[in-house]
């Protein structure tokens, strides 16, 4: 921008730090009021809020995130539903650039910080809406007991090389007792697993209902 | 009849060499053979899932065993009182499993009635098929787009005859139906609007819990991915739930719905597009629609089909004595509406009870007239497919269809948006996240 006029120069400049301003309390206010009503004691009100969800998108992705192990059993039940109606509102076609965000606060909350049901959840979520940078941060999960099936499963949906590698490499350093979950989603996806073979169909429960003689 | 043969999982696994060189660790003994049960050859039955609907399918198998018709040679169910229960309705002869495989296995079962939560048809009934055993399922058929598929290359790859449980169209006034319109006694038709009531709402939500003792929550949940036990999935309440029953539009739209594609000619067909609205609950585990409106168009020809969900929705009547092939309309609450270019047609029910307005029930076909198949029943239909090789008159490919329409119509409402489908490619086209829900990653070893 040219300096000649300080004058337009200064004005542009208070224009660009007015409008993000504007902007940022516009979304707070619609985050406040999102999450107010899924706290609410009303079950129309929570489930109006969650509805709406996915207009207010990625800005109610964190702090939906933190409600959805509130004590109220249904005030976590809209804070779960209104995370997913976030996902599949951004998943539409000609939405990448919302997406990108989602998936970037989604990838945020695997961290182990966040309690197991939240990032379980996530994982499932990432699942519909995950691109390559969400692979990562998932394989890091298949060596946690409680989340690698479930990390496995969304790697195995998650479309592209980036996943199939994280896969095969994962075979390699996985416990015995989890290769042939792994060596599955590799067949899944088409891969030949030589040397493990799939055992859907070996009967591993006994009944102790007897017959009648 | 055939020598029983017990197993455990000891000898199967001697059996089946647990060593690594067979890539599904089958006995060579229990793969699929070619080759058809004679005509005079009784059946040996088992049943897999004997609760709720698959109590009635137990209970009309041990009425034919008494008639001479079949045998019955196992049962299972993951829920061990339930299980003891079908011991003591089949009475003596019947072994008991947990696990559905060890029936798999079992070289002298030639059928298998599978009737689990939907989440397991897919599953099962593939599974049965590759070990060579003939399939009668519930419907919906699947959960998933890739789950049909995989039940329809099953059944071709192992040929082995599948019915699927829309009964409806084996109902005597199903078969009047038929005939009445595709005669064209109302015209050509343009538009089926199925009519149905809300699905319900948990009015009674509590928290997670441990499973009761008698059930094997990790084989009721199977190929679903895992969480806490919950009374308020089980039983017979999975219907409610969208990853399993789908609600309304998935348990009773499976035989609605498979009347309307099966009169309209339409089996082997699709959509072009689909579109659903609908009301969620406001609490509870159950997410299925409450309301629901979906609206699937055809091309080639043009029709349009509808699923209204809404309790409160005025619905045709009709006085009946009792003395009709279908007798009173017990559940007059769904049905469908036909309208075409000379006038409307309705149907109520589409289930065990299918019932139809009286000018087709009283239609006199004439000479030269077509003509359509009649059931002599929906599981004689299924008997006469395993013995002839004959397709079923819900074979796994109509029923994949109609179940399809379900799946979409629940995609199309999760998503909030409309979807276009292409048949002949057998997928959804242009929405990467619908594209990636047309297939659900299943739980290590229940999976397809």
């Amino acid at each position: 921008m040219s300096i000649s006029n300080p004058k337009k120069v200064s004005l542009t400049i208070a224009a660009a730090g007015v409008v993000p301003s504007v902007a940022v309390a516009a979304r707070n206010k619609a985050v406040s009021k999102l999450m107010a009503g899924i706290r609410d004691n009303d079950a129309s009100v929570r489930t109006e809020a969650w509805q709406s969800a996915g207009e207010v998108g990625a800005p109610a992705v964190k702090p939906l995130a933190k409600v959805m192990t509130n004590e109220e059993l249904e005030v976590a039940r809209a804070a779960k539903r209104g995370l997913w109606k976030i996902v599949r509102h951004v998943g539409r076609p000609d939405a990448a650039d919302e997406k990108r965000v989602v998936v970037g606060k989604l990838i945020e909350l695997l961290d182990d910080d966040q309690p197991v049901p939240v990032r379980r959840e996530v994982l499932w979520m990432l699942s519909e809406i995950g691109d390559r940078n969400a692979v990562k941060p998932i394989a890091a999960l298949l060596s946690d007991r409680e989340l690698r099936e479930d990390a496995r499963m969304v790697l195995q949906r998650i479309p592209g090389r980036t996943a199939l590698a994280a896969l095969k490499a994962a075979l390699k350093a996985a416990p015995d007792d989890f290769k042939l979950n792994i060596a599955q989603s590799l067949r899944q996806r088409g891969e030949k697993v030589p040397g493990l073979d799939c055992v859907k169909l070996i009967p591993t429960k006994e009944t102790n209902v007897k017959s009648l003689k | 009849m055939k020598r029983i043969k017990k197993i455990n999982r000891r000898e199967f696994l001697a059996a089946a060499g647990a060593a690594v060189s067979v890539p599904y660790l089958i006995p060579s003994s229990v793969l699929a053979a070619p080759g058809r049960t004679g005509a005079n050859e009784k059946l040996t039955m088992a049943h897999i899932g004997v609760g709720g609907m698959g109590g009635y399918h137990l209970g009309d198998m041990v009425a034919r065993r008494d008639r001479g018709e079949v045998n019955i040679a196992a049962v299972c169910d993951a829920d061990e009182k339930r299980l003891a229960g079908a011991v003591k309705t089949v009475g003596h002869d019947v072994e008991a499993y947990r696990d559905y495989r060890y029936i798999l296995h079992r070289n002298d079962i030639d059928a298998v009635v599978i009737a689990t939560p939907d989440h397991w048809h897919g599953v099962q009934m593939v599974h049965a098929a590759q070990c060579g055993k003939h399939v009668y399922v519930e419907k919906p058929a699947c959960c998933t787009i890739e789950e049909g598929k995989a039940m329809v290359a099953a059944a071709k790859d192992n040929k082995v005859s599948v019915q699927v449980g829309s009964q409806g169209r084996s109902q005597p006034e199903a078969y009047l139906a038929h005939r009445y319109l595709v005669n064209g006694n109302i015209g050509h038709i343009d538009k089926v609007n199925c009519f149905h009531y809300n699905s319900p709402e948990d009015s009674n939500p509590v928290p997670d819990s441990e499973p009761p003792a008698e059930l094997d929550w990790d084989l009721w949940l199977g190929p679903l991915r895992w969480r806490p036990y919950n009374q308020r999935y089980c039983h017979g309440v999975f219907r409610w739930l969208m990853e399993s029953g789908g609600g309304q539009i998935r348990d009773r739209g499976a035989h609605v719905m498979s009347c309307a594609m099966w009169w309209m000619g339409a089996d082997g067909t699709g959509p072009v597009t689909v579109e659903a609205t609908g009301t969620s609950p406001t609490k509870g585990l159950w997410d299925s629609a409450v309301t629901m409106d979906v609206t699937y168009t055809f091309k080639n020809p043009d029709w349009v089909l509808t699923w209204n969900q809404h309790t409160g929705n005025a619905v045709p009547a009709e006085e009946r004595t009792g003395n009709e092939p279908g007798g009173k309309i017990s559940r007059p609450g769904y049905g469908a509406v036909y309208h075409g270019s000379k006038g409307k047609f309705v149907h109520w029910g589409g289930d065990g009870g299918t019932w139809v307005e009286k000018k087709a029930r009283q239609w006199e076909l004439p000479a030269g007239a077509k003509d359509v198949y009649k059931s002599p029943g929906h599981k004689e239909d299924w008997f006469n497919g395993i013995k002839t090789g004959a397709k079923t008159i819900m074979n796994i490919e109509a029923a994949v269809g109609v179940a399809n329409l379900c799946v979409l119509g629940n995609l199309s409402y999760i998503l909030g948006r409309k979807l276009e489908w292409d048949q002949a490619k057998q997928e959804i086209v242009g929405d990467r996240q619908a594209q990636r829900m047309m297939y659900r990653p299943q739980r290590h070893p229940y999976h397809l």
